[in-house]
């Protein structure tokens, strides 16, 4: 009896949920699925969502894998097309259902290609309150390391309430 | 006798983790006979040339002082950390972890990258065949 009644309050709240955020909103960016995508990417790096950028920006980062931010991230041509497809087929402007996806896709204008997601307009606005030293510091290193202060950052949720900030604590915005 | 096991059991992991797999011995052979092409007067690859090339500090692209040993530090069988993006590095040594050393394509991948990131140019067969020599043999 207990599972239930939980299982239909499971169901009432997602379609409450569901009718709050509109059919097509969600929350964050999609999470990676990619097994072959997480082994070759994050073994140096946070495994940044595909839908955190647009395809142009992974077309044009891909290109240059040689000089991948100053380090030399190079892949065989093969390897390099099986992870070019997933981002593309995941980029920000096919993930517009996604909160995030959609804001960062909009803020990026026609005729720019940033290969950074810092680089985008939406990021920096989200993150220009931060102080430098919060960034600098050893536990973060730098804006590219989401999962320092976004603690649910690996699940695409990038939420306000997730923030924890290595000794700063929460981030309140306002 | 359970401590004699125990012992025989770490004995064997130990050689075993020393002992590469016929693949990467194929590998090792290819880089000996490229050596050898490269230069007639080799005798085979050198632990403590690895271990140069290892620790031989460069300026690398971004100006910075740089070495193998700036991420994989100097203990090959303790976690190692990507300085630039905070990101842990599994130990290098196949005895400290199993997977190191196991996969060519993966070890290629890594000697290309790493070599060029230091030392701003792929490394000669002899080189690559000295370094992995130094890394799965350092105690």
């Amino acid at each position: 009896m207990k599972k239930v009644i939980l299982a239909s309050l499971l169901i009432a709240g997602s379609l409450v949920a569901d009718s709050y955020f509109g059919s097509s909103g969600k929350r964050g960016v999609a999470p990676v699925t990619d097994e072959f995508y997480k082994k070759e990417c994050a073994s140096c790096h946070f495994a940044y969502q595909p839908g955190l950028l647009p395809s142009k920006s992974w077309e044009k980062m891909m290109g240059n894998l040689s000089n991948h931010f100053g380090t030399d991230a190079s892949l065989d041509p093969v390897d390099n097309k099986t992870i070019l497809n997933y981002l593309v087929e995941n980029s920000a402007e096919k993930s517009t259902q996604y909160k995030r996806s959609k804001k960062i896709n909009e803020s990026v204008p026609r005729n720019e290609t940033p290969i950074a997601i810092t680089e985008t307009k939406y990021f920096i606005k989200k993150h220009r309150e931060i102080p430098l030293r919060l960034i600098e510091q050893k536990e973060v290193a730098s804006l590219a390391n989401c999962i320092a202060c976004h603690t649910t950052a690996d699940t695409g949720s990038y939420s306000e309430r997730a923030i924890k900030i290595p000794n700063y604590g929460k981030w309140e915005d306002d | 006798m359970k401590k004699i096991l125990l012992f025989s059991l770490i004995a064997v992991s130990f050689i075993q983790a020393k002992e590469l797999n016929p693949q990467m011995r194929g590998f090792m052979n290819d880089l000996n006979i490229e050596a050898k092409k490269e230069n007639p007067n080799i005798q085979g690859f050198d632990y403590a040339r690895g271990e140069l090339i290892f620790t031989t500090k460069k300026i690398g692209k971004k100006d910075n002082i740089i070495s193998c040993v700036t991420c994989h530090t100097n203990d090959l069988s303790k976690n190692g950390l990507n300085e630039r993006t905070n990101k842990v590095i599994e130990p290098l040594s196949p005895s400290a972890n199993p997977k190191r050393f196991t996969d060519v394509k993966e070890v290629k991948k890594w000697l290309r990258r790493n070599f060029r990131d230091v030392y701003n140019r792929e490394g000669t067969a002899l080189e690559q065949g000295d370094v992995i020599t130094y890394i799965i043999n350092k105690k």
